[in-house]
């Protein structure tokens, strides 16, 4: 696109404590609000063989108490000062953030700090924690139809098990946990040397300073965590699998491809063929099948960004009684098409400008830049890129997306996952072992749900319809025909105020 | 762990408070009776738009419930001079979004782009909601896939939940239908979306809110030339029944078998909006449900651990309302929840809340205030409710002065004026079999149902031991009637022979023709698997009666999906 957009810069003042916290402090007065996000560098990737899961248990874990702060009271804290907050779970990072009125920066800054230098790992709360994660895997994930689906592509695209896992872990795994190993794992992941601290919001920037020194100053520093190695040949696992799914009331697919990782021209090329293909109203696929043929109840995708290789997948809904093949043929053909063609230029406007205004709308929210800037400072060591990453993607032409597309959609790193409800196997012929043994969701439930969006990786501690971190790594879009945007909703909302 | 430190031992006071400066909006209006409110704000390159009118799902005509939802669906599919792909690729041109949606009271037409788009995204704002052209095929293609859509909400027992509390608070109100019907989707036409349109969308019944990078003047000369020549109209008045009163409560059990939860909702009419008693209820009900610290979470979830989260709602709109307390708990501790359930609903009755409960609720209401306004979109949300809720000009600059206000004693006689367990509608959608029993000890009136909506004598049983029976019972021609959710019945031809194998069969409707694959007759219940054929793939279907001479009465379902209810009679 050649071209660059100005965005209003974002003031950025950062340093770092002796024992290794960066802190990134971003001034901003528009609204007498803080957004506070702690991100630790501690994902499904680091977990080993055998205790999968763990990441996202320990999310649980820091909502338990610590020296200070009893079990719960977290978020009676947050709430009773008129804040949100939340925490999520990713292959990439742990996260924990909290929006509130400015003048409560303390308390942030003090229930974040209590957690990080003397969280109670207890027994008690080890048991009831893994209980609760258990109950949300059989709310979530093995009680949804599709879902369990979407998790199984990923062990399909990858060969590495530190990126095959889903952060969900497994049940078996969750019950091997002792302990000792959860102590462990907050010595070694859970230090200051190994987080990023963002603050964005209202504030003086000495004072936040100094409170920053006061409260998070004496958590001791740790050894480095030991290396990841997240590397990947560039072929997918297995190209080809069939999944019965109990809850799923219809067939559908799922197709995924491993792509490069992020911040590579390649990434960049890939993110903008999926807004072509199947973001919104205009996207090809859209047209193509939700609208020209009417073939599709919906198609959805998404791009899943991580440091090492990533993932790129689009699901399809078809409606009852048309061919499968045929339209997973059509979408293939649209994907070649734009890897021979490449896109056109009114195309290339399009993206261009969704690019900058998703930008400049995302930034609106101090939360979305506290998130924004402990990732960038995390993964890069540059929170800058909150505002200079848009050149990048505005720099890549029409030619780069066809050819990342034609390089990286292609058949060798091509994984097609059938699902077909279970249902239909059972009345004909038993399953085989290996096949229902492939998790095929167990709950009972007649069936199944609005139209399936797959869960994004991260999932949330503590709350259902508490904040949710807007940025999980999964970036799904939704194409609903017949969905309306319920913007007005607030009038009947359970939660009106 | 470090050394304590005293200062770590409690939570810090706050800061000294930071002013909140309540955006200023401009308002006027055009001659036809537009109300126009803008509010300046040129932080972003950005501009949002939200033409409301005040005319929702609740002002759908009797007998085509749905009908504010297709058209809403249909504005951005196409106009005189626009089509629907050419509407997509203009606003995915300029990275622009365009939409609209309806809730009971009212509807809207959204829009928000970068600033150097505002004047063309305004058009597209005038076109879609002055002449929108309603093609044929995109009401066909809306019809079909909300179809589908209302086959997959029916599926989910949190609509169960809903439509049922909504059809027994509401009674004879609108607000009691809550989707609509596959009958009102076929009796609806393209003549009489438009005449719909025509007779909702005036722009004396609307108030068109901007925030955003925008010049006040330039932009109402704008809206002026796009706007200005709209015919007004008459307006109709709201003239609804009020909701019934009740004398005792009463559950309703929508029976879904093999369900793995129950979601229970517990619930009483309410307040309008613009009640004089909603801050003392909005304190009442952040105290007893509003979030994770109140005291239904700290009950049921914390303590007691029954479910995932436990919520109270105030559910405030234009012409009624309801207060509820609801939950999705584990099938086991149904009856433990409701005495939970009905413990605290008591308890906020009859004990005045604590000075600190009250205080805290006060903090949590005027701390998330600010958080609302902090997005053009977030703020043009306060500002369309106050319009067309009819609140009062200043109500965001007072909102906070009237949280603070609110006393102990206005609390209580809040929750004993809207709390009302002893009148409540208690709603359950479950495994009626196991919750039966669990229910009884908290009402005597119970009505089943089943999960098309269909009153019921019992629940599903589980498996009842039977006798073997004799096959010519069954074997024979059956003429049997379907009833879908949706009003309109199916009829079909159920065919039962005896092969040496056993019992097998066919049955032939509308929707398709079957082969049974395997049948079994047990007393007097005959169930049976059956095989569809449909566009090339298997799908599976089941179906079971109980046969009473030459009657039989049962359920079919097709793959997951709901079960229907059918009767039949023996014809051979």
């Amino acid at each position: 696109m050649a071209e660059t957009f100005q965005l209003p810069p974002t003031t950025i003042q950062q340093f770092t404590l002796p024992n290794g916290l960066r802190v990134i402090l971003s001034k901003d007065q528009s609204t007498p609000v803080v957004s506070v996000a702690v991100y630790y560098d501690v994902g499904s990737r680091n977990e080993k063989e055998g205790r999968t899961g763990f990441a996202h248990l320990f999310e649980h874990m820091m909502f338990q108490g610590s020296e200070n702060v009893p079990k719960a009271a977290h978020f009676q804290h947050i709430f009773n000062a008129g804040g949100t907050m939340n925490g999520t779970t990713s292959t990439e990072r742990t996260n924990y953030f909290e929006t509130l009125p400015a003048n409560h920066l303390p308390l942030a800054l003090w229930l974040e700090s209590d957690r990080m230098r003397s969280l109670k790992v207890t027994q008690e709360n080890l048991d009831n924690q893994r209980n609760a994660v258990q109950e949300e895997k059989r709310l979530r994930y093995d009680n949804q139809p599709y879902i369990n689906a979407f998790l199984r592509i990923n062990e399909l695209i990858f060969k590495n098990p530190a990126n095959a896992h889903s952060t969900i872990g497994s049940m078996e795994d969750l019950d091997a946990a002792t302990i000792d190993d959860v102590r462990e794992f907050f010595r070694v992941f859970y230090a200051p040397n190994n987080a990023v601290l963002s603050i964005v919001g209202d504030f003086d920037e000495q004072e936040a300073r100094s409170l920053v020194e006061k409260y998070f100053a004496d958590v001791p520093g740790q050894p480095e965590p030991p290396p990841v190695d997240v590397s990947e040949p560039g072929e997918v696992a297995r190209t080809q699998e069939t999944y019965y799914d109990k809850l799923a009331p219809a067939p559908a697919f799922v197709l995924g491809w491993k792509i490069p990782s992020r911040r590579t021209p390649n990434y960049y090329a890939l993110t903008l063929a999926a807004e072509l293909l199947f973001e919104g109203d205009s996207s090809r696929l859209y047209q193509k099948l939700v609208k020209g043929d009417e073939s599709v109840v919906s198609i959805q995708g998404g791009v899943d960004e991580r440091r090492g290789p990533s993932a790129w997948y689009i699901f399809a809904l078809p409606k009852p009684g048309e061919e499968v093949a045929v339209i997973r043929q059509q979408i293939f053909d649209e994907i070649e098409s734009l890897g021979t063609l490449g896109p056109s230029e009114a195309e290339m406007e399009k993206l261009r400008n969704s690019l900058c205004n998703d930008a400049v709308r995302g930034r609106q929210s101090t939360m979305y830049r506290a998130q924004r800037i402990a990732e960038y400072a995390l993964y890069d060591g540059d929170p800058h890129l909150i505002d200079s990453e848009l050149d990048q993607y505005l720099r890549v032409t029409a030619d780069d997306i066809r050819g990342a597309v034609s390089r990286f959609l292609d058949v060798d790193n091509r994984v097609v996952l059938d699902i077909i409800p279970a249902a239909l196997v059972e009345e004909e012929e038993d399953l085989s072992e290996a096949e229902s043994s492939q998790r095929a969701g167990e709950a009972k439930q007649p069936a199944a749900p609005a139209p399936p969006v797959p869960a994004a990786q991260s999932s949330s501690v503590a709350l259902p319809g508490a904040a949710q971190g807007g940025n999980g790594q999964v970036h799904i879009s939704s194409q609903q025909p017949a969905e309306t945007s319920k913007q007005t909703d607030s009038g009947p909302s359970p939660f009106v105020s | 762990m470090t050394p304590q430190q005293s200062f770590r031992q409690q939570a810090p006071a706050p800061l000294p408070p930071r002013p909140i400066h309540i955006p200023r909006t401009s308002e006027t209006s055009l001659a036809n009776g537009l109300a126009v409110v803008i509010v300046e704000d040129s932080r972003l390159p950005l501009v949002s738009y939200r033409l409301a009118f005040r005319a929702g799902d609740a002002h759908d005509p009797p007998e085509l419930p749905g009908l504010t939802d297709l058209l809403t669906g249909l504005l951005t599919e196409g106009t005189e001079s626009l089509t629907s792909r050419q509407i997509a690729e203009e606003v995915g041109r300029m990275g622009a979004t365009l939409s609209s949606g309806a809730n009971s009271d009212y509807t809207t037409v959204g829009a928000s782009s970068l600033a150097t788009f505002s004047d063309k995204i305004l058009d597209l704002v005038a076109d879609v909601t002055r002449n929108p052209s309603f093609p044929e095929n995109e009401v066909e293609l809306i019809k079909q896939n909300t179809k589908e859509s209302l086959r997959q909400q029916r599926a989910q027992p949190s609509f169960l939940a809903t439509e049922m509390v909504s059809r027994v608070v509401f009674g004879k109100h609108p607000y009691s239908v809550i989707a609509p019907t596959l009958e009102s989707l076929d009796a609806t036409t393209r003549e009489r979306i438009v005449k719909f349109h025509r007779s909702k969308f005036l722009p004396n019944n609307a108030v068109f809110v901007i925030a955003g990078d925008v010049q006040s003047d330039a932009l109402l000369k704008r809206i002026e030339s796009l706007f200005g020549d709209w015919q007004p109209g008459e307006l109709s008045k709201d003239d609804f029944p009020a909701p019934p009163s009740r004398a005792s409560r009463s559950a309703y059990l929508v029976d879904r078998p093999g369900s793995a939860q129950s979601n229970i909702v517990i619930a009483n009419t309410g307040i309008t909006r613009t009640s004089r008693d909603y801050f003392p209820t909005l304190l009442m009900h952040t105290v007893l449900g509003a979030n994770a610290s109140s005291r239904l979470f700290m009950n049921l979830r914390e303590e007691k651990g029954y479910t995932y989260g436990a919520y109270s709602s105030l559910d405030a709109r234009r012409t009624a309302g309801t207060f509820r307390a609801s939950a999705e708990v584990r099938t086991p501790v149904t009856g433990d929840s409701l005495k939970e359930f009905f413990y605290e609903l008591d308890r906020i009755r009859n004990e005045p809340v604590s000075e600190k409960e009250m205080m805290d609720a006060k903090s949590y209401l005027t701390g998330v205030f600010p958080l609302r306004l902090e997005t053009q979109e977030g703020l043009i949300d306060q500002l369309v409710q106050i319009k067309m809720f009819d609140l009062p000009d200043d109500y965001l600059e007072t909102y906070r002065q009237h949280i603070h206000a609110v006393t102990i004693e206005e609390i209580q006689a809040a929750a004993r004026e809207y709390v009302r367990p002893d009148q409540a509608a208690i709603v359950i959608v479950g495994d009626g079999a196991e919750v039966l029993e669990q229910l009884k000890p908290y009402t005597d009136a119970i009505e089943l149902y089943n999960t098309a909506g269909k009153r019921k004598e019992k629940p599903a049983a589980n498996s009842e031991f039977k006798s073997e029976s004799h096959p010519a019972l069954i074997v024979g021609d059956w003429t049997i009637d379907i009833q879908t959710p949706f009003g309109k019945n199916i009829s079909a031809t159920l065919k039962v022979w005896q092969t040496e194998s056993g019992l097998t069969g066919s049955i032939a409707s509308e929707m398709g023709d079957a082969n049974i694959v395997s049948a079994s007759l047990v007393g007097n219940s005959f169930t049976a698997a059956l095989s569809f054929e449909m566009g090339g793939q298997a799908m599976a279907a089941k179906i079971a009666g109980e046969v009473d001479g030459t009657k039989i009465d049962g359920n079919i379902s097709l793959q997951d999906s709901p079960e229907l209810p059918f009767t039949g009679t023996k014809t051979s």
